[in-house]
């Protein structure tokens, strides 16, 4: 029933909710049934001392699964897709970004995501596209070293991407044993046996690369001093397409810095 | 000698080839789930070297030891420098552990003449059956095919990698004659026309067959040197135009001639490469394939060399203001791309978003439009009579700040008439370059 229009009020309030993306669709369950706009939502663990109440939503699976279906129905796949996204990045209001998207696409229907001028729109494809920028750079600038039992490689992205990494780099890969480790969120993807898994962890500690793998390495710092030309040398230009954050992680790059 | 002594060498070597690109594509893995490998079709850079390109493939030559002696060449048989040769073992163990390591996203195999061509490409094909057939490897190949090749060979070159090229390398036959007279104009042009068939013929048969071969999937692709010879741009445009047309090639690309040996026939060592004109190069054929521009529209007889201060794409608007402003609540997607700042995705994004709500100058911003230059030529529904400034301040506009990042000597390079004033007073500072330039425009608008 495209066309409804969701009465949301402001009200002076903070939702808490576990972090989860079943978590936030309670909390746009609470929204919508309340008729409340929070000022802000945050994940529990992000949460500082500020003058406004504060409501902790609980997570229910049933409640979460209602939106998600009212979402597939009334709205369509790329919403649902749009709001997975968004929620892997590091925005610090991207969950009060996603209910007034969600509120405003309620309001008009499937179009919605394709009304690229609105505010409500632009802001979380804006996001998106942070997003999904960040996951083809790293496509490219992981490095791995091999582990002997496995390859091992350390990233340290704004935003969550692992999830989005993870078939890329399965279907590159399906015969070997590998491992990310995200040091920003403290996870780990690792593919083992064909199996993937995300988990979180504390720290990962890598072993001494072996004097073989130590091999490879010089050569492919090697071949990357070799291949640049030197009447042509442009470092903003590098910058540009590989920014510096990225360096601290990539074999060739760690002795620029 | 050892591996690493060969890579350095025969990386060096290779550095000055242009083409670095793993586009084309889509794999989504090791097909009969042995090996490894993958390509997606926007390809992927693994990192980005001193010179700010794009490193995606293992770039070598499988020898430097070569017959020819290309004037222009580093690798040419008269140079001394040091020469080596990879084995086939050797050079597919590496990219295989390169690959494995994220370092690539797969090969990129050029060689120098060892003793004929044909010797050369088969020494190739062993490095390509070995990386296919026994390390069972699915990333990116791309292969360059030695002037002269028999036809076979270059057909199993086709059948192993995922895009062939054969360099045109000068872009006039004269220049071929005088700087590679061993290379003949008709040993590049009969393969190149042999690969657009192989290509044309794997593309309806694996429509139609189950097991048909895949011959060069990525496309064929080519390079040349500008700035060894005298040929105008409007030449080099025309000649990569019709390449596009009669080849069916995906990309041409440009190399900017660096001085590395001295002879007569050739610019001085000292000579500056032209930068600046190679990048209104790749900008032109980037509005011939993406933006659906002719070589015509882009430079003429009359007008043989690209304008240092515009992009071309401006240099076209400015001289055809007649075609603006554009509506983009109504205007076509062709219209859209020809304003200057609108690419394919902003014009691709202006068409979703105006089916649903009119256009104003805010909404363009927030779907990301860039304005900067696109608001003069436009008409937005908050702006039904479009934008009129001072000419000046609009020539400031419509300068491409491309020209002066490269330095001011890369514009005295273009040696027009009217940029005479560059070399007459020593380096000029790039604020007065850039008055002067905006005032010039002014005048023309």
């Amino acid at each position: 029933m495209p066309g409804f229009k969701i009465v949301t009020n402001p009200a002076d309030l903070v939702y808490l909710y576990d972090g989860s993306l079943a978590g936030f669709f309670c909390c746009v369950h609470r929204s919508f049934y309340e008729r409340e706009l929070p000022i802000d939502i945050l994940p529990e663990a992000a949460d500082q001392p500020s003058i406004y109440p504060r409501a902790y939503i609980s997570t229910d699976q049933a409640k979460a699964e209602a939106v998600r279906a009212s979402i597939v129905k009334n709205l369509s796949d790329r919403v649902i897709e749009l709001t997975e996204h968004v929620f892997l990045c590091h925005h610090p209001h991207k969950e009060q970004k996603l209910l007034r998207f969600l509120i405003f696409a309620f309001g008009i229907g499937p179009k919605a995501a394709y009304m690229l001028g609105e505010d409500a729109v632009a802001d979380v494809l804006e996001m998106e596209k942070h997003l999904l920028g960040e996951v083809h750079l790293l496509r490219g600038f992981i490095r791995f070293a091999d582990y002997g039992e496995m390859l091992g490689g350390v990233i340290t992205p704004k935003n969550f991407v692992l999830p989005l990494l993870a078939a890329h780099f399965a279907n590159r890969f399906p015969n070997e044993n590998f491992m990310i480790y995200d040091k920003t969120h403290k996870a780990v993807l690792a593919f083992q046996g064909g199996k993937l898994e995300i988990t979180m962890v504390e720290e990962v500690e890598f072993s001494q690369p072996s004097e073989d793998e130590l091999r490879f390495q010089s050569m492919w710092k090697n071949f990357y001093k070799t291949i640049g030309i030197e009447e042509r040398v442009n470092p903003r230009c590098r910058m540009g397409h590989m920014p510096k954050r990225y360096w601290q992680n990539m074999t060739e790059m760690r002795e620029y810095l | 000698m050892d591996i690493m002594q060969k890579l350095t060498i025969l990386a060096d070597s290779a550095k000055y080839d242009a083409a670095c690109t793993s586009s084309g594509v889509t794999r989504g893995g090791p097909p009969g789930g042995k090996g490894m490998g993958s390509a997606v079709p926007d390809g992927i850079c693994h990192s980005f070297s001193a010179d700010g390109r794009c490193i995606t493939l293992l770039k070598v030559l499988m020898s430097n030891a070569c017959a020819y002696d290309c004037k222009y060449c580093v690798n040419r048989s008269s140079n001394d420098v040091p020469r080596a040769t990879f084995t086939p073992d050797e050079l597919a163990e590496l990219t295989i552990q390169f690959y494995r390591r994220n370092y690539i996203e797969g090969l990129f195999l050029s060689s120098g003449v060892v003793r004929n061509p044909d010797y050369t490409s088969e020494q190739m094909i062993r490095v390509l059956a070995l990386l296919r057939y026994e390390h069972h490897f699915w990333g990116y190949i791309h292969a360059k095919v030695i002037p002269g090749t028999a036809s076979g060979l270059v057909r199993r070159l086709g059948q192993l990698a995922d895009r062939i090229s054969v360099n045109v390398e000068l872009p006039s036959e004269a220049s071929l004659s005088t700087l590679a007279p061993q290379k003949k104009r008709k040993a590049i042009f009969t393969p190149m026309a042999e690969i657009k068939q192989g290509i044309a013929v794997s593309q309806t048969d694996i429509v139609r067959y189950k097991h048909a071969e895949n011959f060069a999937p990525g496309g064929q692709a080519t390079q040349m040197i500008i700035g060894a010879t005298p040929e105008s741009d409007y030449n080099i445009l025309r000649l990569a135009s019709g390449l596009y047309t009669k080849y069916d090639l995906r990309r041409v690309f440009y190399s900017a001639y660096i001085p590395t040996v001295t002879d007569t026939m050739l610019p001085a060592v000292d000579t500056k490469p032209p930068l600046l004109r190679e990048h209104r190069l790749y900008q032109a054929d980037w509005l011939m394939r993406q933006y659906q521009f002719d070589a015509e529209e882009i430079l003429s007889e009359a007008q043989p060399n690209f304008n240092p201060y515009l992009d071309p794409k401006c240099n076209w608007a400015v001289n055809n203001l007649h075609f603006f402003p554009v509506d983009v609540n109504t205007a076509s997607f062709q219209a859209l791309l020809r304003v200057p700042g609108i690419g394919p995705k902003s014009a691709k994004a202006i068409v979703i978003a105006r089916r649903h709500s009119h256009i104003g100058m805010s909404q363009l911003k927030r779907i990301g439009v860039v304005l900067k230059r696109a608001k003069y030529f436009i008409l937005t529904d908050d702006l039904p009579c479009g934008i009129r400034l001072n000419k000046q301040t609009m020539a400031k506009a419509l300068i491409d700040p491309g020209s002066f990042s490269l330095g001011v000597e890369q514009l005295s390079l273009f040696d027009r008439p009217e940029l005479k004033f560059l070399t007459d007073t020593k380096a000029p500072a790039i604020q007065e370059v850039r008055e002067e330039a905006a005032t010039c425009l002014a005048s023309k608008l």
